[in-house]
């Protein structure tokens, strides 16, 4: 194979010794081309071992195949298929020609990533305002958060960090930039994402009368086996959107149908159950009231903080019972620090002869599950 | 567990790699024949061909176990849509919705059966493998059985881990710099032996060099900081351990930077930014260098500022702007020295000094790492390079968290399969009936 000619954008991650001009080579990089086997077997007897099938592919890898062996900075460099060729470029990057359902989607640019950072850390934004300012699921922000932490912390103890590994890895993969000022902020991903519920794959006949409105509210009692709201309450509900004020306020408010095994809760319609509920509320009274801006954002600031503290109180509440109920004994000149809950011995927590092996306690003369042949022993979870 | 997954170019398999054997496999891939087939040998050949993807080193029974018939999927909601309508506009008139005059928006279809395989992409190899940690995932299984993976800080020995959402895994980054870059030359590889060879020998004399190279700078000029001491060291190193390797022309080129480097310092010790890390000598480089581009000819004639404006204290941007100017300073000066370069330093020998001071930093020639130095990536990774977005990869940490399970949406599937629908829908079939 010929030595590889520089491009003239140099890539950052190889950055290449110090040469007076960038189109000169490193003779390290062309030292295992086949040229120099070639110039070996020619002092040998055997026949190299070669078959039609090596053969080919070393003439694929030669030909077409040698775009493929090094990046262009900035842009992606997948097999390309027969679809591909024929299609103009600016569709969306797909590293598999025989999947056309797969798509390299972009990743967070290390200047977005420190943006985010800074917006949560420093500027004490909530997760959720950003993910509304930057088009960035929830997930991922608190996902980016723990991670730029852990990376300055690495930093500051100075643990080495792959850095040109990084810089190679961000060349090769589209990425979200972060907009410069002035201009808009081009979104990540769909943040309002709404999974779908299991409830909802089943096909049901349902007669509903033309005269009478069905609403998503009504869709959702349906698929989970509710009967039809009484016509004061379901007069109430002008649009969806209004449930989410109480759910909100109170998650256990959702009612429940059926019994014992088959006891679940009500599908709620879609307007609740995204991951930004207060945006559909926002775009309600942008359509109300289109020409006063300011108390359409007002408003909707209010909504958003009432959320956020009644998120906040519920978490507060939770860490204070799970606080109640853990006594700390920490022992003078002991490292550890003993966390002793109180068993509760009921029938879930104990099974009906109060001997699960769920249950609290040691049982003698029966080996504890890691010790159990059989049984898996591996972790299904770690602690953060 | 051996390794019986081959990339042999008779069966064509595609495998989990970035194997230019598998490269070559994919590109040559053809879906297999329908035709004159059963439908139990089209699942058959379907099942088989997606299997040697899709955890190949998950033994059959396992996998069975673990293939679960309910897919993820998820529709992303417009807010206006949903403010617009209750629902009711949509169930109107005979259940369907009432007819309106424009044409109707058709939704792309779900590919459902393209996420057959998502419950193997929760476990921790395959999750490294997908966070390009690894260059495949029995690379990615080693590297966990060999300890160099923490799942929440927590060394995890357990390859079939399953993650869970909100799961942080770290890898050393060694290994990862080592799984994806370049492999050593035989010439590197030699410098090794002979690296660790002079070092079990006499460890004595290697001191006593080292020592004798960072003398020298001092000899000149003496008020040199600790991080350009360095920084020259490390240049010497670059020198003394590649003098065989290194062309002539390369070997003069790298000590005339020495030295321009060494001028530079020895001019501008007195400015704050020797104080600082080396990270602040690098953005005042850049810094330096953007303001070269802009106006040559004023940072010329700013030759003799420097050096009264460095003595009064003044606040932290105005130093920062005074320490640019005396680093500019020398930089002209060491460039009219005349010892390094007959020629005066022009914008691209600007940035070959800035990039030649990265790499020393960021990227250095280090003969003890298992990997060609300074690092590249290896051949044929980019073809293989994406990161789905189930998985948020913080590259310079080598850590990744699993934010959530693989889902498919509409027209996209975020499990990564070579394979398209006509593959991954008889396998699915496959699976979907118990044989056991």
């Amino acid at each position: 194979m010929a030595p590889r000619i520089h491009n003239r954008r140099v890539s950052n991650a190889l950055l290449p010794y110090l040469t007076s001009s960038q189109s000169s080579s490193t003779p390290s990089l062309s030292s295992t081309c086949p040229s120099s086997q070639l110039f070996l077997r020619q002092f040998s007897a055997t026949a190299a071992p070669q078959t039609r099938l090596r053969r080919q592919m070393f003439q694929w890898l030669s030909t077409e195949g040698a775009a493929l062996k090094h990046h262009v900075p900035g842009e992606t460099n997948y097999l390309q298929g027969r679809a591909d060729r024929d299609s103009d470029s600016h569709e969306a990057p797909r590293p598999f020609p025989g999947n056309r359902n797969f798509v390299s989607e972009s990743v967070l640019s290390e200047e977005l990533r420190n943006e985010v950072y800074v917006r949560v850390v420093e500027k004490k934004k909530s997760l959720r305002a950003v993910s509304v300012e930057l088009g960035i699921d929830m997930k991922r922000i608190a996902a980016v958060v723990r991670l730029v932490e852990m990376e300055r912390r690495q930093q500051s103890q100075g643990k080495p960090l792959a850095l040109p590994y990084a810089r190679a890895v961000h060349e090769m993969i589209p990425t979200t930039p972060l907009a410069q000022e002035g201009e808009r902020q081009t979104f990540h991903e769909p943040i309002n994402d709404l999974p779908a519920h299991p409830l909802t794959g089943a096909q049901i006949f349902y007669p509903v009368p033309e005269s009478r409105s069905f609403t998503r509210v009504d869709a959702g009692r349906v698929f989970s086996g509710a009967p039809t709201l009484e016509k004061a309450v379901a007069d109430k509900i002008s649009h969806p959107s209004d449930l989410v004020d109480d759910i909100i306020q109170n998650p256990n408010s959702i009612e429940w149908v059926g019994k014992g095994e088959n006891a679940r809760q009500v599908l709620q319609p879609a307007d609740v159950r995204i991951p930004h509920p207060q945006l559909v509320k926002l775009e309600l009274d942008r359509r109300a009231f289109p020409n006063e801006r300011r108390t359409v954002a007002q408003r909707h600031a209010e909504r958003v903080e009432k959320q956020e503290a009644a998120e906040q109180q519920r978490r507060e509440r939770a860490q204070a019972r799970r606080e109640k109920s853990v006594q700390h004994v920490e022992p003078e000149g002991s490292r550890f620090d003993y966390r002793i809950q109180d068993a509760k011995f009921t029938k879930e927590t104990t099974g009906a002869d109060g001997r699960a092996p769920w249950a609290p306690g040691r049982r003698y003369g029966v080996p504890s599950d890691d010790r159990k042949r059989g049984v898996v022993k591996i972790p299904t979870r770690v602690e953060a | 567990m051996r390794n019986r997954a081959s990339t042999s170019l008779s069966k064509g398999k595609i495998r989990q790699s970035w194997s230019k054997y598998n490269l070559y496999n994919l590109q040559r891939f053809r879906n297999p024949a329908t035709a004159n087939r059963t439908f139990f040998q089209q699942k058959w050949s379907a099942k088989a061909v997606s299997r040697a993807y899709h955890g190949e080193q998950v033994r059959e029974g396992q996998w069975k176990r673990m293939f679960s018939r309910r897919i993820r999927s998820v529709i992303p909601m417009n807010t206006s849509d949903l403010a617009a309508d209750d629902g009711s506009k949509v169930s109107a008139g005979r259940g369907s919705g009432l007819k309106e005059g424009g044409p109707t928006q058709r939704s792309r279809l779900i590919p459902y059966t393209q996420m057959a395989f998502a419950p193997l992409e929760r476990r921790l190899d395959v999750a490294i493998f997908r966070s390009l940690f690894a260059s495949s995932t029995r690379q990615a299984r080693q590297f966990v059985i060999h300890g160099a993976v923490t799942v929440n800080g927590q060394k995890m020995r357990h390859p079939s881990y399953l993650l869970n959402p909100g799961d942080l895994f770290q890898v050393d980054p060694d290994r990862v710099m080592y799984a994806t870059g370049a492999p050593k030359t035989a010439f590197e590889r030699r410098e090794t032996r002979q690296l660790k060879q002079k070092s079990e020998d006499a460890e004595g004399e290697a001191e006593g060099e080292e020592a004798e190279a960072v003398e020298k700078p001092k000899d000149e000029k003496e008020g040199i900081r600790d991080s350009l001491k360095a920084l020259m060291a490390q240049a010497k190193t670059i020198m003394s351990t590649d003098k065989e390797i290194l062309p002539a022309k390369r070997k003069q080129e790298l000590r005339g930077f020495q030295k321009a480097v060494r001028r530079v310092l020895s001019r501008s010790d007195t400015s704050t930014v020797l104080t600082d890390s080396l990270e602040t000598q690098f953005s005042e480089l850049t810094l330096l260098l953007k303001a070269k581009r802009a106006e040559k000819k004023p940072a010329k004639e700013s030759k003799k500022d420097p050096k009264g404006e460095d003595t009064t204290p003044s606040a932290a941007k105005k130093s920062e702007e005074t320490a640019s100017g005396a680093l500019s300073e020398a930089f002209q000066a060491a460039a009219e020295g005349g010892e390094v370069d007959t020629s005066e330093l022009t914008d691209e020998e600007f940035d070959i000094l800035k990039r030649a001071l990265t790499q020393m930093r960021d990227n250095p020639i280090d003969n003890s790492k298992p990997y060609a130095t300074p690092w590249r990536p290896r051949d044929y990774m980019s073809a293989f390079a994406f990161i789905p977005r189930y998985l948020e990869v913080n590259q310079n940490i080598c850590a990744a968290v699993y934010l959530r399970h693989p889902v498919a949406r509409p027209g996209s599937a975020e499990v990564p399969t070579p394979f398209g629908e006509s593959i991954s829908t008889p396998a699915y079939g496959w699976y979907l009936k118990r044989r056991w």
